[in-house]
């Protein structure tokens, strides 16, 4: 086993250990999030997005890293997340996690694993037509936040940082 | 045992330099929706040879066992062991909020789970995530 495998290993070992700690792999937390009832999900989606981001770019400064930037193609964004959200809100579990939802107990994410493959096959069965036509609606190559606005990169962070933290008071204020 | 968990912002900033570790050491950004595709190759390789080989995005993404499919293994064995660490496992088919809403069905909420599996996957593929 390379090195490469071994980083995936660990990594996924730390990575599922805190989502069930979190207790965001369940499918009753997932659901209360998207009914506006409870935000553990949010709350820790946040907060590691706000490390990360504050964590990436440290050593991008430093010139340790490699970002990773994805294309904004607005056909593809737009419409997969509109898709992406119906299908969460049917399965209640994050396609990509919900192995860790299975590792807990959970045999209803068996179900959903069984459908992603599935629908992954699906994407790649009409992927000519929507290489063709949805990824050339609106595609803005690999562009990010500060070149947008035009601004270094830690006044993003900053700014997205802080609504995070407004945010987290306003959940707290309300018990959400 | 804490079946109160930890509290989601210290466990979600935890990720967060995990995520952090894993692009510094192994230069790789947390990712799960492309192995589902590589799944979706084996199984159609094994019921349907021919047809598999014509579409070209399950050609671009071969069976492989990488870094992301060993990610997914191993969020699969770190969940695992907390919940039995913690005493959180617990054999569940049909989940609390369902069955007060849908019933006890573990059948109609497996389809639906299904359905909703399909859809969430083609949209993340469709976005790139």
């Amino acid at each position: 086993m390379n090195s490469d495998l071994v980083y995936g290993l660990v990594t996924g070992v730390l990575f599922g250990f805190l989502l069930q700690r979190g207790r965001v792999i369940r499918y009753d937390k997932q659901i209360a999030a998207l009914r506006i009832q409870d935000f553990t999900i949010l709350k820790f989606m946040l907060s590691t997005v706000v490390v990360a981001m504050i964590g990436t770019y440290f050593l991008y400064d430093l010139g340790a890293v490699k970002l990773s930037i994805k294309p904004m193609i607005v056909g593809g964004v737009v419409g997969g997340g509109i898709l992406f959200g119906i299908g969460w809100g049917l399965l209640g579990y994050c396609p990509g996690t919900s192995v860790a939802a299975l590792a807990e107990g959970r045999l209803d994410a068996l179900w959903g694993i069984a459908g992603s493959v599935a629908g992954a096959a699906l994407y790649a069965e009409t992927f000519p037509w929507i290489q063709a036509k949805v990824l050339t609606i609106g595609d803005y190559g690999k562009i990010t936040l500060p070149q947008v606005f035009g601004v270094n990169h830690w006044v993003v962070i900053a700014g997205v940082t802080v609504l995070a933290i407004l945010f987290f008071r306003w959940a707290e204020k309300k018990g959400l | 045992m804490s079946r109160d968990g930890w509290n989601p912002y210290v466990a979600g900033s935890l990720t967060g330099l995990v995520s952090v570790g894993s692009v510094w050491f192994a230069g790789k950004y947390f990712g799960a929706s492309t192995t589902f595709v590589r799944a979706a190759t084996v199984v159609e390789q094994a019921v349907a040879p021919e047809h598999a080989s014509t579409l070209d995005y399950l050609v671009k993404h071969a069976a492989k066992m990488d870094w992301q499919a060993y990610f997914i293994v191993g969020i699969f064995l770190g969940a695992l062991a907390a919940a039995l660490l913690f005493g959180d496992f617990k054999v569940e088919a049909v989940p609390p909020m369902w069955r007060r809403r849908f019933g006890n069905s573990s059948v109609k909420r497996g389809v639906v789970a299904f359905i909703g599996g399909v859809i969430a996957m083609y949209g993340a593929r469709l976005a790139d995530g």
